[in-house]
């Protein structure tokens, strides 16, 4: 710690422990841990240092003198900032409002890895991912291609412009590898009377890279896609992907400051909003046995769940079996916030704790409405006896709605 | 990265057991396992840190670094969930930090003789999840249902907040598979029977083993008594003017004898003031409240609906208003989180500082409850007074009798540390709080904690006065259970057994 003291790092330390104190000593004070439970990946480690508990608590004794960045880097890789442990904390749940003190879990994490990156002390697979991203403007998604030239392949065939008010955001996982989800999503749009355009040079958004710690790539990366958005007009950006509508409505206004003028949309809320307002008719019967998976950034961190579940009852024939949001709450695929990338294996045993749960419903689908969580779960639910299925809300709606969408 | 506190020989002879998987060197791991929620002194963390932490998966490994640990004299330290309020689970002198959070199996569900055998390392929550689709439940519910588990509770004979009902920790657990200090593995229940629930072949072993604390051993299964899910459940929370009238109707409620009824509670004016400082959760009451009495019960409808409405006439009767359908279910359902919010801290000058919940349990006769609930609070408001760290947070009152209502009280006195600026004095001063609360307790004729133990400074001083020759006694078993002094040195002052 001595020699540390003197270097840039110590400072960066110091400023950090600074900045945090006050907030980790509102759990460190408590400590009772009613967070663990619904933690997703204490519930696979069931090792403290993995737990919101600690990621504070790690804060207090830097304080003290105990601990270095360096002793607790790692231990903060175990987060999927899925929001989960703020909500259930009684800091938050009881008293928070009153106090206007909201238990700031995934905040610390994201701080946490940002001094991690400052001081040196990077995770091999993170660092490659990352470096990956910077040289394509696009995360790197499987084997597949992936370039500015390919950004927009999946929408091939349909016709889309650049530009105008609206704009579809279409995350690369989504861009890349899951392309039937946002073909299906511009059908929808289409049907339901929605006028959008897309990018002329869509980059990555940025928010991964802010979770794992390396703000400045995130940030600028933030630069040219607003810089984007405003050289075409927009005004309005459509997500499909709960991890985008998280990095816009909160780590961009942080970077823009009052200056950020967009309002952003998920799609659930506004494909919900056509089928309420009978723009976009559900008609075709979906002869399944069901249940939801809330996506940890709608649920938990927004507080995004009655839009799905509406969707999903307007669907004609479907045997929807509910679990409610809140249960919800201790659920999630393990796909968030770099995990598969750092600990693959600990999303594979998060997805099957999820599949586990939705098998107890004698479910043959589990519907998502986040692109990230559908490759593990998807995994995960092929390996198990009988199947269940993954697919996303959209992919769902479109289907009910009787569109076509070919890959 | 970080110099590992014990030599390589250990360390690989760890390894060897549970795989280098299971054995944590780092500095993180080992300082987040020293803290409790009780409040400690911050600035003196480092004294409790152990040098080791492993992750045991089964009671063959749990006894092999129990024999490890006894051959080389190093002491071991069982950790549950880490939510005891008594420091049981801070290593005094280092050592071996066994934490058993991956022994969380269920092991079997028996419906018909109704119970349920599993691991140490699992949570009552969890657990009645699993459980609830049979129709039974482990009613062992504490205000930390969602975070403690079954070896910390057996670790401290935990209380459980519908104790009256179905008992408490030490009623529910019909035997229990302990590793001894020198690493044997044996069952301890009523007599030798597993699922058995009263017998009496031989001594009467299983009490001693509820609130050891980890100075006895391991446990590494525990076999629990299963009850039927309640069809009907009735809350009923009556408010008061002065706090005599509130301790005469607890009493006529408590002595109500329906075994339906679960618990009731004596919530005082400083608790009161406490919970209201966040309005937003606490339904607004008016002025003239000073006490409020909740009442609980659990059952079939056939027997709750009819008691329910005597126990409304009761409380009324004896002073009581019904505050109402909103306050008593729906607080009686928060109830697991109301405690050991940090915001609510007060510095006398009225002024928000984040402050750590201390709470001072004692077992105590119904008669004396209105003396030591004057005397505490004065003790409490003397320190408050003099040193700008203390906020009382009230007392509170249970009664406790499993199966029988009419049972004596845990009453206990929370107290508000704002620990940031605990030093040497400030710790110093507490201590002598909580001395000058426990000779309160023992005063009149109480014992010094009804859950939480007494192995914490301060509180611990006066076990031996409280015991008198039973305290002899205890050494004497420490010492033979135990000849190296392994098994979590230094508490209960159990290392005067040593002393020769
Ligand atoms: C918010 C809050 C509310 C609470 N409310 C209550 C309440 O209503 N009733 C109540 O009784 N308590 C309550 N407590 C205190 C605490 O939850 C209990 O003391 C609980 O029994 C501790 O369990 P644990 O799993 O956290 O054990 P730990 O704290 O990990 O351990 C407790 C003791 O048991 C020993 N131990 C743990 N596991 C084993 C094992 N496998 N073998 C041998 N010894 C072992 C430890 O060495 C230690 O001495 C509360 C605590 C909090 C934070
Ligand atoms: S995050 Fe909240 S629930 Fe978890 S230990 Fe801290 S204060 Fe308690
Ligand atoms: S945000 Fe989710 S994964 Fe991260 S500590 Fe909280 S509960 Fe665990």
């Amino acid at each position: 710690m001595s020699s540390d003291e003197s270097t840039e790092a110590g400072d960066a330390q110091r400023e950090f422990v600074e900045q945090w104190r006050d907030p980790a000593y509102n759990c460190f004070s408590s400590g009772h841990k009613f967070c663990r439970n619904v933690c997703p990946v204490m519930q696979v480690t069931r090792n403290e240092n993995h737990s919101p508990t600690a990621f504070h608590a790690n804060i207090v004794a830097m304080e003290q003198g105990g601990l270095t960045v360096a002793d607790v880097a790692e231990d903060y890789v175990h987060c999927t900032q899925c929001g989960a442990c703020e909500l259930r904390c009684p800091n938050t749940l009881m008293a928070g409002d009153f106090y206007r003190a909201r238990t700031r879990t995934v905040d610390v994490v994201k701080a946490m890895r940002a001094l991690a990156v400052e001081s040196g002390l990077e995770q091999p697979n993170w660092k490659r991912w990352v470096e990956a991203t910077v040289d394509r403007k696009n995360e790197p998604v499987l084997d597949v291609p992936v370039s500015q030239e390919n950004v927009a392949k999946w929408a091939e065939g349909l016709g889309l412009e650049a530009g105008g008010e609206t704009i579809l955001f279409v995350d690369c996982e989504a861009a890349f590898y899951r392309t039937s989800l946002p073909r299906a999503v511009a059908l929808i749009l289409r049907a339901g009377g929605v006028e959008f355009g897309l990018m002329r040079e869509q980059w990555c958004c940025g928010g991964p890279a802010a979770e794992m710690g390396y703000v400045a790539q995130s940030r600028e990366f933030a630069e040219h896609n607003v810089a984007d958005w405003r050289a075409i007009g927009a005004r309005r950006i459509i997500t499909l992907d709960p991890h985008d509508y998280i990095t816009f409505t909160e780590d961009y206004p942080r970077y823009f400051g009052p200056a950020y003028e967009f309002e952003i949309v998920h799609i659930t809320e506004l494909v919900a909003e056509l089928v309420r307002d009978g723009k976009l008719q559900l008609s075709k019967p979906i002869e399944r046995v069901a249940t939801y998976h809330d996506p940890c950034r709608l649920n938990k961190r927004k507080g995004i769940h009655q839009s799905p579940r509406e969707i999903l009852r307007a669907i004609p024939g479907l045997d929807f079996r509910d679990v409610d949001h809140v249960t919800q709450w201790a659920y999630c695929s393990g796909a968030g916030a770099g995990l598969s990338i750092e600990r693959p294996e600990l999303t594979r045993a998060i997805s099957g704790q999820r599949l586990d749960r939705a098998a107890q419903l004698d479910v043959d689908l589990l519907v998502s409405a986040c692109v990230w969580s559908e490759r593990p779960l998807t995994e995960a639910g092929e390996h198990r006896e009988p199947r269940i299925e993954v697919r996303d809300l959209m992919e769902l709606v479109a289907e009910s709605a009787g569109l076509e969408v070919t890959p | 990265m970080t110099e590992r506190a014990i030599s390589d020989a250990v360390y690989d002879e760890l390894v060897g057991i549970l795989g280098p998987d299971g054995v944590l060197t780092g500095k993180s791991a080992r300082w987040n396992r020293t803290r409790v929620p009780a409040p400690f002194p911050v600035h003196r963390w480092h004294e409790h840190v152990p040098d080791v932490v492993v992750l045991p998966r089964t009671t063959e490994q749990v006894a092999e670094i129990v024999r490890l640990a006894n051959r080389r004299k190093l002491p071991v330290v069982p950790r549950a969930a880490g939510t005891g309020l008594t420091d049981g689970a801070t290593p005094l002198n280092g050592g071996i930090l066994l934490d058993v959070k991956r022994m969380n199996e269920i092991r079997e569900i028996d419906l018909l003789d109704r119970t349920v055998t599993v691991q140490p390392g699992l949570n009552m929550l969890k657990l009645n999840e699993v459980l609830q689709p049979h129709g039974v439940m482990f009613p062992d519910d504490p205000a930390s249902y969602p975070c403690s588990m079954i070896g910390g509770r057996i670790g401290t004979s935990g209380w459980s907040l519908i104790g009256a009902r179905y008992g408490h920790t030490r009623d529910l657990v019909c035997s229990l598979e302990v590793v001894l200090p020198t690493g044997e593995v044996v069952r301890i229940g009523e007599g030798g029977g597993r699922k058995v629930r009263k017998a009496s072949t031989g001594f009467t072993l299983k009490p001693l083993f509820f609130g050891h604390e980890g100075t006895l051993g391991v446990v590494t299964e525990a076999t629990l008594e299963l009850v039927p899910r309640p069809q009907a459940e009735f809350a009923a929370f009556f408010g008061y003017r002065d706090y005599d009238t509130a301790w005469r109707s607890t009493g006529a409620l408590a002595r109500s004898g329906f075994a339906t009824l679960a618990g009731v509670v004596l919530f005082d004016e400083w608790k009161l003031a406490y919970l209201r400082r966040d309005d937003e959760a606490y339904i607004e009451q008016p002025d003239w409240l000073k006490s409020v009495v909740a009442v609980a019960m659990y059952g079939n409808e056939a027997e709750v609906v009819p008691a329910a409405r005597e126990i409304m006439r009761i409380g009324r009767e004896s002073g009581g208003t019904y505050l109402g359908d909103e306050v008593s279910q729906g607080d009686w359902a928060a109830r697991h989180d109301r405690y050991a919010i940090p915001l609510h801290g007060r510095l006398r000058s009225g002024e928000v500082v984040p402050m750590s919940w201390h709470c001072e349990d004692a077992a105590l006769n119904y008669s004396v409850l209105p003396q030591v609930h004057e005397e505490w609070h004065a003790i409490a408001d003397r320190y408050i007074e003099r040193y700008g760290i203390f906020d009382d947070w009230g007392i509170f009152a249970y009664t406790n009798g499993a199966y029988k209502p009419w049972g004596d009280y845990l009453v206990e006195i929370d107290i508000g540390i704002w620990e940031q600026r605990l030093d040497d004095e400030g710790w110093a001063a507490w201590l002598n709080c909580k001395r000058e609360i426990t000779e309160v307790t023992l005063k009149y004729g109480g014992s010094i904690s009804a859950c939480h133990g007494a192995s914490r400074a301060g509180d611990v001083d006066y076990v031996p006065q409280e015991l008198g020759g039973a305290f002899d006694v205890m050494k004497k078993i420490k010492r033979t259970l135990d000849p190296n002094n392994v098994m979590n040195p230094g508490k209960y002052l159990l290392d005067q057994a040593y002393e020769d």
